[in-house]
């Protein structure tokens, strides 16, 4: 048993335990210091100080990045035990949650919708450490346990509107649909640990892939326990058989609430699945026989009903929110098909990398849609897509700012989106063998559903440059809604002319931060485990360094789990803990 | 004493609550029932970990009692969730007077 | 003679389960659920998991099934316990999936050999002195699962303090009654139903 945690892992971990002390003080200040005062004070007040505490966050974690770690830190260091990650992967999704919930935080503090406001900034803070976690876990049970917090926090924050009958009803509906589909997901965990003993994503991967059979043919209980695991996980990102909810929770949840379940929710959801599917359970993505492709062939179905139900059913919504919903559907669709690029690329790094271009892309987008929908709430009380009539021609920046974004959305040069489609579908696209012609199908699909979600984008701007109306003129926007908003166009722009600079940031997180099982392409095209993998000697090269905690392991002949005696220290990264014997 | 029951066994049993939760959450419409069976099927799940853990070999390195956390962690999260559930419950009773979750469809689906 | 009181107890169990579902009355159901909760506990002894099972009664006896139960009498209502189940077709599509998954998951179990070969766990030392870590957490799983939370599980341990700070605030917040808010919902509900109906 490791023994002893060292300081390092504290300071790498500083960030986040950072933010959860602020958010408990927030909750403190909301009772003591602004004790009877009026509700937009209180939000103003509580607001800022919720801002103050995730900006020092992430200016810690940047600073941290900056101290510890190099442009090429090689293999991210495992913090507490092996249970977190503590490289670059950490540190970069946590700067980037936290810039995403900065968003949301100039969001809330545009309107009052509730009279709650330090247990809502808390439940703010709070599931955004979830994510955190939920995006730096390495085991299954760190990773279960930070699902549920997130989830569990943001079924709070949907119900949180308590003067909207919807919001208490969203939050309902997202509860029942959430605890049902993580019951599954449970289950499908404790198979898995049934099968391999262990919840360690990294040693199930290897305990997978270095039995005589890999793959699921003939392994009905793998089969099931992928099934579940895929239904957990698709409630998380909503695709199509377990999005019901989606809709209704978008609409009736505050908008800056939507816009977190869409940004950063779907963020944390897909980055773990990537780690699961593609890491624990990536040696059965695809089988040796046809017949049987894997999870692999049931995630393409998925991915294949997601985008098109989400499409076609976002042509008829008149409602922006529940417009957006389908649209969240719809990308989930586009994002499973880079998941399956991971899970049968034989280089899973690039293909993790791409999807999470496109992942970051659509979270920056979609939060300024739902600033948007937060303007014409704040003053309209309602949110058509009507409401929008004739506001490019009043506020021209804004018009074109929108353009912009539903640009990126629909996925039209030069702006971001292009290129996280782009990039996405050609890794896809690089897939050899048998599951080549699966994967042109859904490339192919996309595109078309691409074209048909420009009409429903289109729509938007349409309204917006081409009609006229004669309702009164909305208020001024205000820093808290142009900020999400402008900063959502400026960036779409600025990845889309650099977007080798996004891209090969993402691909150092996923180089480093992520553990694939090794995985080469045989002449028929099938992914089977590279023909040393089984052998001992092999696996020491492809076995991931050990923990920086753990002490190296004594030469054991069982060498099937023994990890290089030397763990892998960053050439200018992290100083291993010295063994503590 | 307890060696002769196979470990196939708790697995049956664990698989059969599993099946029960789900029907309920199926059939229920009240949402209080429902919770019910989502604890079903959160305990056949947990049963599921301690078989496994005392009839299973751990590979090297890892913790002597993995399943045993893991349901322990289960039940903590349990125990949040049927709080919030009951919370978001009442919340809805006290706009629908009811608890019936078909009520809820001010949102149209 | 155990795997008599074993099949018994877990049919038992499985009854129990069975009536929390099948139900009319939610208070039986619950009462059947406790039933429920403690033929698990039990499983756990078999499993040789006391403590498991001591935290069993702790907490889903004695926190779960009471949260419930006020649940219940908290939103009892003039409706009756009557819509509780819901129609035949819903009915017959519950028992089919649930006998389809039943049915898979005996299938996967049995076709599933390193699962089927184990019939008898790993035995380990008995004395305090000779035995493995995990024969000594079998012995005595208290300190071991204390050690266990301190060092291993640090983070999912402050993790899961996060979880029950975050849904005691959260269920605090939603119980409320804000008079002004409530006001605001309900004239909200009332102008729905008068242009529905």
């Amino acid at each position: 048993m490791p023994s002893g945690l060292s300081i390092q892992d504290f300071v790498i971990f500083s960030p986040v335990i950072l933010l959860t002390i602020w958010g408990l003080l927030s909750l403190i200040f909301d009772l003591t210091l602004l004790a009877g005062q009026d509700p937009t004070t209180r939000n103003r007040a509580l607001g800022m100080w919720t801002l103050a505490g995730l900006v020092g966050s992430l200016v810690l974690s940047q600073f941290l990045s900056y101290k510890f770690m190099g442009p090429s830190a090689g293999t991210d260091p495992q913090i507490f035990f092996g249970s977190l990650n503590g490289g670059v992967l950490f540190i970069q999704f946590t700067s980037l949650v936290i810039l995403f919930a900065v968003l949301i935080t100039c969001l809330s503090m545009v309107w009052n919708f509730t009279s709650h406001w330090g247990e809502y900034y808390a439940m703010l803070i709070w599931s955004s450490v979830s994510m955190i976690l939920l995006i730096a876990a390495e085991d299954l049970l760190t990773l279960f346990l930070a699902l549920e917090t997130m989830t569990i926090c943001l079924y709070l924050m949907t119900a949180m509107e308590k003067s909207k009958q919807r919001s208490a009803e969203a939050g309902l509906k997202y509860f029942v649909y959430g605890s049902v589909s993580s019951a599954l997901f449970l289950f499908g965990i404790s198979l898995v640990y049934g099968m391999t003993g262990t919840l360690s994503i990294a040693e199930i991967g290897h305990i997978l892939s270095s039995t005589e059979k890999p793959g699921l043919t003939g392994n009905v209980v793998g089969g099931v326990a992928v099934l579940m695991i895929l239904v957990g996980f698709g409630f998380k990102v909503s695709a199509v058989p377990f999005h019901q909810w989606a809709p209704d929770v978008y609409e009736g949840a505050p908008t800056p609430v939507s816009a977190w379940l869409a940004s950063g929710s779907k963020l944390a959801s897909l980055v773990a699945m990537v780690k699961v599917m593609g890491g624990g359970l990536g040696s059965w993505a695809s089988t040796n026989s046809p017949t049987s492709p894997g999870w692999v062939g049931l995630l393409a179905l998925i991915s294949a009903a997601t985008m098109t139900y989400g499409n076609f059913a976002a042509l008829g919504q008149t409602n922006l929110k529940r417009l957006l919903a389908y649209s969240s559907i719809a990308h989930a669709g586009y994002m499973l098909v880079g998941v399956i690029a991971v899970g049968l690329s034989t280089e899973p790094e690039e293909a993790a990398a791409a999807l999470f271009f496109y992942l970051v892309v659509y979270g920056l987008t979609t939060i300024a849609g739902f600033a948007l929908a937060a303007w014409i709430d704040r003053d309209r009380g309602t949110e058509e897509v009507e409401d929008l009539n004739g506001l490019a021609r009043r506020h021209p920046y804004i018009g074109v700012a929108v353009c912009i974004l539903m640009l990126s959305m629909i996925g039209i040069p030069p702006t971001a989106g292009f290129f996280g489609k782009l990039y996405m579908f050609m890794e896809a696209l690089n897939v050899g063998g048998t599951d080549k012609v699966t994967m042109v199908g859904l490339v192919a699909l996309g595109l078309f559903n691409s074209v048909v979600s420009a009409f429903y984008y289109i729509r938007i701007l349409k309204a917006m440059f081409f009609r006229e109306s004669d309702r009164a003129d909305l208020k001024p926007m205000g820093p808290e809604i142009a900020l999400p908003l402008g900063l959502g166009a400026v960036l779409t722009l600025f990845f889309g002319f650099n977007s080798s600079i996004l891209l090969s940031d993402m691909e150092s997180v996923s180089r480093s931060g992520l553990h694939f099982t090794q995985r080469s392409v045989n002449p028929d095209g099938y992914n089977v485990p590279a023909p040393g993998v089984v052998k001992p000697a092999a696996l020491k090269e492809v076995a991931k360094p050990a923990p920086v905690t753990k002490p190296a392991p004594a030469a054991k002949s069982s060498a099937t789990t023994t990890k290089p005696a030397t763990p892998a220290k960053p050439a200018t990264g992290v100083p291993a803990a010295a063994p503590k014997s | 004493m307890t060696q002769q029951i196979p470990l196939t066994w708790f697995l049956y049993f664990a698989s059969a609550s599993f099946a029960i939760g789900l029907m309920g959450v199926l059939m229920r419409r009240n949402a209080i029932g429902v919770l019910m069976a989502i604890e079903i099927m959160l305990n056949a799940a947990n049963v599921n970990f301690v078989a496994f853990w005392r009839y299973g070999t751990a590979p090297a390195g890892e913790g002597p009692l993995t399943g045993v956390m893991m349901a322990l962690f289960v039940v903590t999260i349990a125990a949040a969730e049927v709080a919030v559930g009951v919370g978001l419950i009442l919340l809805c009773y006290r706009r629908w007077r009811s608890a019936d979750v078909e009520e809820f469809d001010g949102l149209s689906g | 003679m155990i795997q008599a009181l074993f099949i018994a107890l877990s049919a038992f169990g499985l009854l129990m389960a069975l009536g929390t579902v099948f139900a009319k009355n939610l208070v039986h159901a619950g009462l059947y659920l406790v039933a429920f909760f403690f033929i698990v506990a039990c499983q756990f002894v078999m499993l040789e998991a006391e403590f498991m099972a001591a935290i069993q009664v702790l907490i889903y006896i004695g926190a779960v099934a009471v949260l419930l139960m006020f649940g219940i009498m908290l939103t009892r209502n003039i409706q009756g316990d009557d819509t509780t189940i819901v129609t035949k077709q819903w009915r017959l599509l519950g028992i089919g999936a649930a006998g389809s998954v039943l049915i898979v998951l005996v299938l996967a179990i049995n076709s599933y050999e390193p699962w089927t070969a184990l019939a008898v766990r790993p035995e380990f030392p008995v004395k305090q002195s000779t035995t493995t870590p995990r024969g000594q957490a079998i012995i005595s799983m208290t300190p071991a699962v204390g050690r266990e939370m301190m060092t291993r599980y640090v983070v999912p341990f402050e993790l899961a303090g996060l979880l029950l700070t975050a849904a005691l605030v959260g269920a605090v917040v939603l119980a409320q009654y804000d008079n002004a808010d409530e006001a605001e919902a309900l004239a909200e509900s009332s102008k729905q139903s008068a242009t529905t109906s």
